[in-house]
């Protein structure tokens, strides 16, 4: 499975491609050809172990999240 | 190769290295990564003098496809006259995929040969294990592949030697002694004169510097007699702070220099016959 912060896309609102590249929702920059193999989850690369960027916001965002009232 | 072939104006290779697979276009926009860009930035360092071409394949999306190489030497093909074609063999995929570089139709004549791993960022190492490498260099010896041998650090300098004692590569030996960062040689003047120091006998040397230290070293290596690998897979900018217009930008300062320390460029009919390729 794919990162879900992963997306291709032409424009970073700054430049403008003529093909989609591989674009980072977390960091909101494109992401360089090496990094995008393990957003891909290709050959034996695993996001959530191998991305650091995604193991913080997914942290941060758990961190955000309320408290059970149990 | 020493100081005495400098002295002696021993002709220079001169590689260009147009795209990689480290950076993207979204590094720097002059970057060429499809086919017909890749080939007409080529054929520009071609006129200058650049020899040989070191080559990378990338997706419709800029990232790494080993099977985009037989496009590229297509396109190659097409656009230039005679520089000798370099296919990448490295990388972070499974072996599977980056022995491409040396299937494709026709072969190529030169391949990277990475003399080990290293690491690459946090997570991802390129695995290049003893016996892929040499199955990776019997197969290039079976296709009549000159390899080049890529000496990441010093360690991989003896696993040089262990190749060469097991008979499994052909004199001369074309060794690229690469500095850079990571796990690299420190890119440092006195690392290198150490690693030439130290080359086997009946080897010839480039040098790859990465970034700043591109200019520099590449500089050093041709007044130590080796030969000389520019372009944007190991340097995104001309000068610091100024982003590459171009690969040719790059060669013709280095065709400069190498001119200016009265060195003559080798066409890629005396690289060929200097590396042992006829």
């Amino acid at each position: 499975m794919t990162c879900p912060y992963l997306e291709y896309r032409r424009s970073d609102g700054d430049t403008e491609f003529d093909h989609e590249r591989p674009y980072c929702g977390v960091t909101e920059e494109f992401v360089s050809p090496m990094k995008a193999d393990i957003c891909n989850d290709r050959f034996e690369f695993d996001h959530e172990c191998d991305c650091e960027l995604y193991k913080e916001h997914v942290e941060e965002v758990v961190g955000e999240a309320p408290a059970d009232d149990d | 190769m020493s100081y005495d072939h400098y002295i002696d104006q021993r002709k220079l290779i001169l590689t260009v290295a147009t795209t990689g697979g480290v950076h993207g276009k979204d590094a720097n926009p002059n970057l060429p990564e499809q086919p017909a860009e890749i080939a007409r930035q080529v054929r520009e360092c071609e006129k200058l003098g650049a020899a040989i071409v070191h080559v990378h394949g990338r997706d419709e999306h800029g990232e790494n496809d080993p099977e985009r190489l037989q496009a590229v030497n297509d396109a190659i093909r097409d656009r230039c006259d005679d520089i000798i074609i370099q296919n990448t063999t490295g990388g972070q995929s499974p072996y599977e995929n980056r022995v491409a570089g040396i299937r494709t139709d026709p072969p190529p004549e030169m391949a990277s040969l990475d003399m080990g791993p290293f690491n690459r960022g946090q997570h991802i190492i390129t695995e290049h294990t003893r016996n892929n490498i040499e199955s990776l260099a019997r197969e290039m010896h079976e296709k009549g592949v000159k390899p080049e041998l890529e000496v990441f650090n010093n360690g991989h300098l003896n696993e040089t030697y262990r190749l060469i004692e097991k008979d499994i590569l052909d004199p001369p030996y074309y060794i690229n002694v690469i500095l850079g960062p990571g796990t690299f040689t420190m890119p440092r003047p006195k690392n290198l004169l150490n690693m030439v120091e130290n080359l086997p006998a009946e080897s010839h040397f480039n040098v790859l510097a990465t970034g700043p230290h591109q200019l520099p070293l590449t500089t050093m290596g041709a007044l130590l007699g080796g030969h000389v690998r520019v372009g944007m897979e190991d340097n995104l900018y001309f000068e610091r702070g100024e982003p590459a217009q171009s690969n040719a930008q790059l060669v013709e300062r280095s065709t400069e220099i190498i001119d200016r320390l009265d060195r003559d460029l080798a066409t890629p009919d005396e690289a060929r016959e200097m590396l042992g390729m006829e």
